[in-house]
């Protein structure tokens, strides 16, 4: 039987047309195929949030998705788009700003569940920011710095918010 | 070291409607065919090798099983795969069944609450999963499709034995149907856990109650449990104690007693059986109380 099934898969506003094995998760063909590792492996059961990635905008964790299933979905990885985002780029500030990055191999995980709960809550509280926080799993710094880290980006993006709004109005 | 393993080898495929998927499954075994809906379980199963199938039908793309939808009989029809983020996030559901808000709410983190489905939750037939406990309480049918045909099987009567649902072999989990509840009514699910969150439940309890008009009595209690067996499974001696009967200390100590006679959870390495009847017994008489305070501070569920 020929295993391999073509796939398109669109990473960071880029399309990608690979043909990969079905039993292949989209963390392993992020890192092997496409040599995107920003994205880590760790627990391989869903409870580390080391994998977190954004399929249409939903964090997810890759590890325990099928490539295959990921086809004409947008995915967003850490490495961002070409060209940048603000907010991934207000995030991962902040988080080297509150030192928020120890060993740093939790982070990516981390920054994309920021960027998933800053996309439909603005202004989280420190609950809401934990309550984010739940899959994720930091051995170095006790999340004290990481909650700060979000409170941060949250209020950075406030401000580039109302710092465009005036500029418009002006 | 499981988690460093890969997946075995399957077939792939990924039917895009129901009587597609139904054709996939006609005469074929569990054994070699594998129904994947959001796969935070199955593909674990995978990884530990606990299941090799030969072939695993993707259920992400079939559109027509995911749905939230108020019918005009008052009943709300979900479809199986619908994700639990979805779930707990319609109106319909925070309105209406609130215990199912709750209980969905307590499941995982985000990552696994936007995979994740109610069809996979049921369909699974794990002792410790927690929607059964709170849909069997709302008196859920579920739909068994196949190229038969489609047949309803109460929730209650769904799970046999451990690991074992009484879906045949051709046919999936296609939609869950609860009735309207009625006024005066309201539900709470407790799970205890050792972490806050991201942990299997070690005991999950779900209470509905109905007040009379008055709000003084019981007009119906049911009681169903995560990990208080081998299955999920409804007290139903439990439920009786109290109905008809006012809100007691020793009521809610006689229907606590009773559910851990009708009990029989087992010993793992996460808790011993002793412990968890302990867990029964107090998170019995919690639950109840929950439920009975909501019934009353919403009066009605009309909408």
């Amino acid at each position: 039987m020929n295993d391999l099934i073509p796939v398109s898969l669109r990473v960071n506003g880029v399309g990608y047309d690979v043909a990969i094995r079905p039993w292949r998760t989209l963390l392993e063909v992020l890192r092997e195929t496409l040599a995107m590792t920003g994205t880590k492996r760790s627990c391989g059961e869903g409870q580390c949030g080391a994998c977190t990635v954004l399929l249409d905008g939903k964090a997810v964790s890759s590890c325990l998705y099928l490539a295959v299933e990921a086809q004409g979905k947008d995915i967003q990885t850490i490495e961002g788009p070409v060209g940048g985002d603000p907010a991934l780029e207000q995030i991962q500030s902040s988080f080297a700003a509150k030192g928020a990055v120890q060993c740093g191999f939790c982070t990516p995980g981390m920054v994309m569940i920021t960027k998933d709960l800053l996309s439909h809550n603005p202004e989280p509280n420190e609950d809401e920011i934990r309550d984010a926080l739940v899959g994720h799993l930091c051995r170095c710094t006790g999340y004290v710095q990481i909650v700060e880290a979000i409170q941060d980006a949250a209020r950075g993006m406030q401000d580039a918010a109302g710092e465009m709004a005036r500029k418009e109005g002006a | 070291m499981s988690y460093l393993k890969r997946l075995p080898k399957f077939e792939y495929v990924s039917p895009q409607s129901l009587a597609e998927v139904c054709a996939l499954i006609a005469g074929t075994s569990n054994e070699e065919v594998m129904l994947l809906a959001g796969g935070t379980d199955a593909i674990l199963q995978m990884r530990r090798r606990e299941r090799v199938p030969r072939r695993v039908i993707g259920l992400k793309g079939v559109a027509d099983l995911e749905f939230v939808r108020e019918q005009a009989d008052g009943s709300l029809a979900i479809g199986a795969m619908t994700t639990l983020q979805t779930l707990l996030a319609a109106p319909v559901v925070s309105q209406r069944y609130d215990v199912l808000r709750e209980t969905a709410a307590q499941i995982g983190g985000h990552e696994l609450r936007n995979v994740a489905t109610i069809g996979g939750n049921i369909a699974g037939a794990l002792p410790c999963a927690d929607l059964p406990p709170a849909l069997m309480t709302l008196g859920a049918r579920i739909k068994l499709s196949s190229q038969r045909g489609d047949r309803w099987v109460p929730l209650e009567d769904f799970f046999p034995e451990f690991g074992r649902t009484v879906a045949e072999d051709d046919e999936l989990v296609a939609e869950i149907s609860l009735p309207r509840p009625t006024s005066n009514s309201a539900g709470a699910y407790l799970k205890f856990h050792d972490r806050h969150s991201m942990d299997m439940t070690v005991v999950g309890v779900s209470a509905f109650v109905v007040r009379d008009d008055d709000g003084r009595t019981f007009r119906d209690l049911r009681l169903a449990y995560a990990n208080g067996a081998p299955t999920v499974f409804r007290a139903k001696r439990a439920e009786a104690v109290l109905r008809g009967h006012a809100l007691t200390e020793d009521g809610l100590e006689a229907v606590a007693e009773t559910a851990c006679a009708e009990s029989n959870p087992r010993t793992s390495w996460r808790a011993n059986g002793e412990y968890r009847l302990e867990l029964i017994r107090v998170l019995t008489k919690r639950a109840i109380r929950r439920a009975w305070e909501k019934a009353s501070s919403q009066k009605g569920t009309k909408s």
